[in-house]
């Protein structure tokens, strides 16, 4: 199987989209699941277009939060989307 | 107690199939054509549905490619920004009506396969319909939706296991759902020929495992195993009443596909009712929902909050006593039944097919 790396450039496969919903907040629609999105989830997601890669999208939320640590956005993201990649949600390109 | 809010509705759009699987899960007793709900009404329910917090829609038979009026159902649930999933044998799909539906908005399409092996699929259905099923699957490969291929396992096909994961990986599914048969319905008179060995069991969790680790990533693989040979039940329907409702062709309300075995429950009809009205109030849904009507030992078990007591249909059809604890689970006084029947599982078929739903008179 194909790894997630810096230079991947996810985007969420076919069948699989972001929504809202009154009651859980934001979701992430998928073949017979919902998974909640919680904290930084949605921001991470909506910069999964198969264009930027994950150095990018790393660079583009610490230009966004500058007041948090930098470390710990770099650790969010990669575990995020090596989560989300396992559960077969994204294209890593 | 309060219900909170479902999160499904599966919509039986008919019952009509051109499909006679010998495991069935619709009920005994099929809605005839002419008590099939409305395009409108459909559509209006979809919109109740999501202003009820509904986020996914599973569209369902039956067989729901006999609706001619699919796309615009379709329509209607992703205007109502429904995820739309599609649960289909196929048969009847043509590349073009597949991308008709694709273009109103179907979200994921979920195709069943009775084998990996052309003869005993025809077999399972009762139809020539294997290869019909694999050229569709080229052509959905070609859409921007996602893919899953479903397979019904059971004794006389689960040693074929590795050849059905083979083929889900050449089809390119992007998720491939391995369902033991489920002992409800027609399933149930099939039982003896269906049930698998208990080695066959072992080894084919063996092959699944394996699977799984090896298309991480590349293809999810879910399995539903057969509830007899585990040691606590399912959690059937994730709760009686807790996120899923189910409307039948005719626009009665159900918690789950199965709960027309359960006497004395009265099924509401969305023609008179609204789906909130249905949902916190319905007789049927408030029957077991929570942990009031539990008897011991669910009362006072550990798990009575992950598998809510497992399922009330099989409780029924196999003590009798819609209350009872799933005879499945090993703490239930009533598991002897299981090992019974698990013990007397024989070796050939003598398949009883089922026919289409009777025209009223």
């Amino acid at each position: 199987m194909s790894q997630l790396s810096a230079a991947s450039r996810p985007r969420l496969r076919a069948g699989c989209r972001l929504s809202e919903s009154t009651q859980q907040g934001d979701v992430l629609l998928i073949p017979e699941g919902i998974l909640r999105l919680v904290g930084p989830g949605k921001k991470i997601l909506e910069r999964c277009d198969g264009v930027r890669n994950v150095s990018d999208i790393i660079r583009d939320l610490q230009a966004e939060f500058p007041t948090v640590d930098p470390v710990r956005i770099e650790t969010e993201v990669n575990t995020f989307l090596d989560r989300l990649h396992q559960k077969g949600v994204l294209d890593i390109g | 107690m309060m219900a909170s809010g479902p999160l499904s509705l599966i919509a039986e759009i008919t019952h009509r199939c051109p499909l006679h699987c010998v495991y069935c899960s619709n009920p005994l007793e099929m809605q005839a054509r002419q008590r099939e709900l409305p395009t409108e009404t459909w559509k209006n329910l979809f919109a109740s549905a999501a202003k009820l917090g509904i986020l996914q829609l599973h569209l369902t038979g039956g067989e729901p490619l006999a609706r001619a009026d699919l796309a615009e159902l379709i329509t209607a649930a992703r205007q109502s920004n429904l995820y739309t999933n599609l649960i289909t044998s196929g048969v009847g799909l043509t590349e073009e009506r597949l991308a008709a539906l694709v273009t109103a908005g179907l979200d994921h399409i979920q195709l069943s396969f009775q084998d990996s092996q052309e003869e005993p699929a025809n077999e399972i259905a009762g139809t020539r319909s294997h290869s019909l099923k694999i050229e569709l699957a080229h052509h959905i490969k070609h859409q921007r939706i996602a893919f899953t291929m479903n397979l019904v396992v059971h004794r006389q096909n689960l040693d074929r296991l590795p050849e059905m994961i083979t083929l889900a990986e050449e089809l390119a599914a992007d998720r491939l759902e391995i369902a033991h048969v489920q002992y409800y319905g027609w399933a149930l008179r099939n039982r003896e020929a269906l049930l698998p060995s208990r080695p066959q069991w072992e080894r084919s969790l063996e092959v699944i495992t394996a699977a799984r680790e090896r298309l991480k990533g590349r293809m999810r693989v879910d399995f539903v195993g057969p509830d007899y040979y585990a040691k606590y039940p399912k959690p059937c329907m994730g709760g009686w009443g807790r996120s899923v409702i189910l409307i039948d062709p005719a626009g009665r309300t159900l918690p789950c596909h199965a709960a027309g075995v359960i006497p004395g429950l009265a099924f509401d009809n969305i023609q008179d009712h609204d789906l909130r009205w249905i949902w916190e109030q319905s007789p049927a849904f408030r029957k077991f929902r929570g942990k009031d009507w539990m008897p011991e030992p669910c009362r006072s078990c550990d798990r009575r909050t992950q598998d809510f007591g497992g399922c009330r249909c099989q409780a029924m059809l196999l003590t009798g006593d819609a209350a009872a604890t799933d005879p499945v689970c090993t703490l239930s006084p009533m598991h002897g039944i299981v090992e019974a029947i698990v013990s007397s599982a024989q070796q050939q078929p003598d398949w009883i097919y089922r026919i289409d739903p009777a025209p009223v008179a």
